[in-house]
């Protein structure tokens, strides 16, 4: 249905079209369930559906085309500018433009040359036929096959009955752990995973682990959720009264005491803030280099045992008792974006953090969420449109389910007694055979013998799968899930101290400010057009808005029209774009095609001192002097020829001649109908109680 | 058989070989591996635009030692150190810039005001100097650098050259032994002749000449400007004046720039200063508007592209000349502004020779040293440390047109009288404006067009 009204949109001028078909065969598409190549698809018949997501669907600059010889045609055209007058302009851009292209290259080519060495490393299956199924391999023949160093990512650890890893996290460059575990979930553990040594152990059972610093929270109490702050130096652990952040020994350095109850924690680390949501459902975020809650939001949805964020544009996901997933930023009291995914609790929530889609194609990161629901089922879900689920499957096994996507968005999913890896490509194409309802393909399947399994976590820049049950935390090998190429200046397992302390105070001086999260993080640096008409000075309501939209083909308003003719700035003080409007002199080719446009009006340049009076542009003036002084014959041909131009003034007149004739005939109908329609039509406070007068 | 391999780091890879050695660093530039990535360059430019403020503190020194108000200051072509600086009670410094010591103290070079002050040759070891004791002196100097040094400064001038006027200004011609007086006339002087080769003032002129300068790049032509409100341009080969043109006001100072040999730069006592091509002179290429009183000097940097300037309003004012090849715009769109609270009218203000610091001469009898750009880092500069400024000088230039980093550019002090007296200034042009268009509205139509803001300035041009 969409595409056919998007398909109905089409109709348009073809200069339009030509440029729109040029815009589509050089550039990447999502088109989810294209499987060829985008070129075949789009020289034809293209989905202008397209169109509106182009610029979140595109490749990446630095992506764009991967041989860059095959895009010749594109990048080595410099346009030539030819529609700007200005000759140093002209110059400037060309210039420009030339080196953004050469600039892009380069970066083309180091990022391939950092690939090519990634390729070495990265982990994956390589099946030799289609009757070897990658699920098939037990974790026994994936460590006997690779030896060496690898084989340490496969681990067992036992606590005991019950006392098994209930909620864990990695740290941002995956070297270190931490996790909730013991009886009832009351020790809390940070390890070094890579280095295998443990950095401390607290105890919530003992009391306090400081004497009279009241520590733990009363002591005794379990822990719900635990994360860690911009490094393994700090986590914060959500206990039963509060939020207490303990340093990397272990001891409790802060207690965020307006936190109360909470049961989930995440953090966001580009904006250093802490995200909790508590038993009350209330969200709060806390600012961690300065201590404060910069913002509590109530979701009125009850107890939230379900937070995850994008961390592609640190909008916070939560997932509700009734089903609803809805997400939050900061700045806005209510949802951004709320729908009913589940027929029951969700259990989990995760967003793609890969920018690697469906087949094909590179898509924006973070596009797709998976959620997981007590319903028993497995959702995908598209973050650009919320329109229905991209996928959705059932899923076997008693106990809640938990999903999470790894870096190279293979998504993990713990049901019943295994967990599961599913492929990327497949994870996220719609499903178009005849039951709606189907698994995609399993790549690793691991069982566990553990019952309950509690939590999964994929860690970062390696392909190793922790997983908590009710016994211990056992890791696996998944190949391929890890990304091999680590940024050292983002996050580098193998840093040293000194680098720790380098990036935390480069991390501080970057903080993005909490107004900038948005739904679209792309939102940043762009022009913001929205804010500009919103305050009056803007280029709407002045004398070149005849012109302006007129280019823009914005449907005439009423109010547009009204504001438009009451407004009468002089020339001098005009901007320049009005000027230019007036004197029907604007450009408004855009500054990147420089086709040839059939309905821009490029006039040749005359005087520039050309006073305006009263809004009349030029060729206007023209046709009005061309008028003085013919015959009747020829003026009233030229009136004619006039009559379909249609301007704010024209629309003015016209409005206020109808207005006229309707009074003047309401007049005459009310001089007809003499005092009887006087009587009617006076009313007394007590006409409301009258019958039939209700409405 | 399937084939399995797991992604395993080496370790050895990421950590120095030796101790000493820098940590290797490995890159990824896949976008999706750096989230907010203009979210983080646009907080870092913010920070960037916050940082150059901070450090924003152009004043360096004040120089000492006359007893009344600076009148003009002087600097050789080819020495970085050595400046001259000529008061009203008719005392003569030689400063150096280096030591911030005294060269060379006349403290009665002149009996009453030294109004010109010039450098014979490009070294700097011969001053002229002409004061409204009606007398041209010239005095020698040591370059203090030791070489050439053929005797150290002499209380007594070289040479004196009297006449019966006095004079305004002095310039001394680039390569011939030739000066010029600007008095009531523009007069040409060999070194070695008493009374003037030549007189070059305009036929019909009988006013002040106020500044007199030679091109740098065509020496034989020269320009001046005076209280007959004119701009008026000279050729000592034909020996008479060429060309002037008559402005609405006076202009006070006059300066060539360096590096585009037809421009010349007035300051003017309508508060502006004007470019002009000399080539064409209908109408000035461009007006720099800002100071709120008149404008006494002006000078360009040895780059060409800056220009600096002092007023009657105690500013000095940092411009950059956008027909130079300067910035689009200054920081915050506007031109930089140094005061201080006791600081007086500026007499005069000169660039030093590496374009790095600004000099500016004040009624309170200082000679103050500022730096060019307000922000920069004195001494010893790590090449870390410049890549750093480097960058952060990119980031501000790219993310200047955001709302808050520009907010943070624009923002700039003024002292109270100089704020209240532009906005004063502001709401008498703006009600000037608005008359003249009700005015034109309420003609016939066509019948007053508005004038081009450069043609206004300009009454006529002669030759």
């Amino acid at each position: 249905m969409d595409a056919l009204i998007a398909r109905a949109d089409t109709i348009r001028p073809l200069s339009e079209l030509k440029v729109v078909k040029t815009r589509d065969s050089g550039k990447g598409k999502a088109k989810a369930n294209s499987k060829g190549k985008s070129k075949d698809t789009s020289t034809s018949n293209s989905d202008y559906t397209l169109q509106s997501i182009s610029s979140h669907a595109n490749v990446p600059k630095s992506l764009a085309p991967l041989d860059p010889s095959s895009s010749k045609s594109k990048n080595d055209e410099v346009p030539k500018y030819n529609h700007i007058a200005n000759k140093k302009l002209r110059s400037q851009l060309v210039h420009q433009h030339a080196l953004n292209s050469n600039l892009s290259k380069n970066a083309l080519e180091t990022q391939q040359n950092l690939l090519s060495l990634a390729a070495d490393d990265a982990g994956s299956i390589q099946v030799t036929g289609p009757l070897e199924k990658t699920w098939r391999i037990s974790q026994d023949e994936i460590v006997a096959s690779v030896g060496g160093e690898a084989v340490k990512g496969r681990r067992e650890l036992t606590f005991g009955p019950g006392q098994g890893a209930k909620r864990m996290k990695w740290s941002q460059n995956g070297r270190h752990l931490v996790f909730i575990s013991g009886k009832g979930g009351t020790k809390v553990s940070s390890v070094d995973w890579m280095g295998g040594n443990v950095n401390c152990e607290v105890d919530l059972l003992a009391g306090s682990n400081l004497a009279g610093a009241g520590g733990n929270g009363g002591g005794g109490e379990a822990a719900r959720d635990v994360t860690f702050l911009q490094d393994q130096s700090f986590f914060a652990v959500a206990q039963k009264r509060n939020v207490f952040v303990y340093d990397r020994d272990g001891v409790e350095v802060h207690r965020l005491n307006n936190i109360i109850d909470p049961l989930r924690l995440d953090f966001l680390p580009w904006h250093w803030l802490l995200v909790a949501v508590t038993n009350s459902g209330h969200l709060s975020y806390t600012d961690t280099t300065t201590g404060t809650q910069i913002a509590v939001h109530r979701t009125k949805l009850g107890a939230c045992n379900t937070l995850t964020q994008n961390r592609h544009n640190a909008v916070v996901h939560l997932g509700h008792q009734n089903g609803c997933v809805t997400l939050w930023t900061p700045n806005l009291p209510k949802p951004a974006v709320q729908i009913l995914s589940h027929m029951g609790p969700v259990t989990s929530i995760s967003v793609n953090p890969s920018d690697g889609g469906s087949a094909g194609s590179v898509n924006m990161p973070g596009r797709y969420m998976a959620t997981a629901g007590r319903d028993g089922k497995i959702k995908i879900w598209d973050c650009r449109n919320w329109k229905g689920v991209v996928r959705e499957w059932a899923v076997r096994g008693a106990g809640d389910v938990e999903l999470e996507w790894s870096q190279k968005g293979y998504l993990g999913v713990l049901s019943g007694g295994s967990v599961n890896v599913y492929h990327p490509p497949h994870i996220v194409t719609p499903y178009t055979g005849s039951s709606s309802s189907s698994a995609p393909p399993l790549y690793l399947s691991h069982p566990i013998p553990h019952k309950p399994l509690q939590c999964l976590r994929f860690e970062p820049f390696s392909d190793v799968l922790a997983v908590g049950h009710n016994k211990g935390l056992s890791s696996i090998l998944v190949p391929g899930v890890g990304e091999p190429q680590f940024d050292s200046l983002e996050a580098d397992p193998f840093e040293n101290a000194k680098a720790r302390r380098e990036r935390e105070v480069k991390g501080l001086l970057d903080k993005i400010q909490p107004d900038l999260i948005t739904l679209d993080p792309s939102m940043v640096g762009k022009f913001d057009s929205a804010a500009l008409s919103a305050s009056g000075s803007s280029l709407v309501a002045t004398a070149a808005q005849s012109l302006l939209d007129k280019s823009d083909k914005v449907k005439w308003g009423a109010n547009v029209q009204v504001k438009n003719v009451g407004v009468d700035v002089p020339f001098s003080r005009m901007k320049r774009v009005e000027r230019l409007a007036v004197q029907g002199k604007l450009d408004t080719t855009g500054a990147g095609d420089d086709s040839e446009d059939s309905d821009v009006e490029m006039k040749e340049g005359g005087d520039g001192d050309s006073d305006d009076e009263g809004g009349l542009t030029r060729e206007e003036m023209s046709k009005k002097r061309k008028m003085r002084g013919k015959n009747k014959s020829l003026k009233r041909y030229l009136r004619k020829q006039r009559k379909n131009v249609v301007d704010p003034q024209v629309l003015a007149v016209r409005a206020k001649v109808d207005r006229m004739r309707e009074e003047a005939k309401a007049k005459k109908l009310q001089m007809k109908t003499g005092g009887a329609g006087e009587e009617t039509k006076r009313k007394s406070a007590l006409d409301r109680f009258k019958a039939g007068s209700g409405k | 058989m399937v084939k399995i391999s797991v992604l395993q780091h080496n370790p050895a890879l990421h950590v120095p070989i030796r101790p000493g050695d820098p940590t290797p660093v490995q890159r990824n530039l896949n976008p999706s591996m750096h989230p907010f990535a203009k979210a983080r360059e646009r907080t870092r430019a913010l920070n960037a635009a916050k940082l150059d403020k901070i450090f924003s503190k152009p004043f360096v020194d004040s120089l000492e030692g006359h007893i009344d108000a600076v009148e003009v200051l002087t600097k050789p072509l080819e020495s970085l150190t050595t400046v001259a600086s000529g008061s009203w009670d008719g005392g003569l410094i030689l400063h150096n810039l280096h030591t911030r010591s005294e060269m060379l103290k006349l403290p009665q070079a002149h009996k009453g005001k030294i109004s010109g002050l010039c450098f014979a040759d490009p070294k700097g070891s011969r001053l002229l100097s002409c004061g409204v004791d009606r007398n041209v002196r010239l005095w020698k100097v040591g370059t203090g650098d030791g070489e050439d040094d053929s005797g150290a400064s002499s209380q007594e001038p070289l040479h004196v050259y009297p006449w019966k006027t006095s004079f305004n200004s002095i310039d001394h011609h680039r390569s011939d032994p030739l000066f010029a007086t600007a008095s009531s006339t523009v007069q040409i002087w060999d070194e070695t002749k008493s009374a003037p080769v030549s007189n070059l003032t305009f036929p019909t002129s009988n006013e002040t000449v106020s500044s007199v300068r030679f091109n740098l790049a065509e020496p034989s032509v020269l320009a001046s400007v005076g209280s007959d409100r004119t701009f008026t341009l000279y050729d000592i080969r034909t020996g008479k004046a060429e060309r002037r043109v008559v402005m609405q006001f006076r202009s006070n100072a006059l300066a060539w720039s360096p590096t585009l040999p037809t421009m010349a730069l007035l300051a003017s006592e309508d508060h502006n200063l004007y470019t002009f091509d000399v080539r064409h002179m209908a109408a000035p290429v461009q007006i720099y508007k800002g100071h709120v009183a008149a404008v006494m000097s002006c000078e360009w940097a040895p780059t060409g592209v800056e220009f600096v300037s002092g007023g009657w309003d105690r500013t000095v004012r940092i411009w950059s000349s956008r027909e130079a090849g300067g910035k689009e715009k200054g920081p915050g769109g506007r031109e930089v502004v140094y005061h201080t609270k006791r600081m007086q009218r500026v007499t005069s203000t000169i660039y030093s020779s590496d374009a790095r610091y600004v000099l500016s001469g004040s009624d309170d009898g200082n000679v103050r040293i500022w730096k060019a750009k307000a922000s920069d880092k004195l001494g010893v500069i790590t090449a870390r440390e410049r890549a750093s400024m480097e960058y952060r000088e990119s980031l501000v230039k790219r993310w200047s047109v955001d709302k808050d980093v520009g907010r943070v550019l624009r923002t700039r002090h003024l002292p109270k009288s100089v704020y209240k007296a532009g906005q004063l200034k502001h709401t008498m042009l703006e009600a000037r404006r608005v008359k003249d268009e009700r005015r034109r509205k309420h003609t016939r139509a066509g019948e007053q067009k508005p004038v081009a803001e450069k043609k206004k300035t300009i009454i006529t041009e002669q030759s």
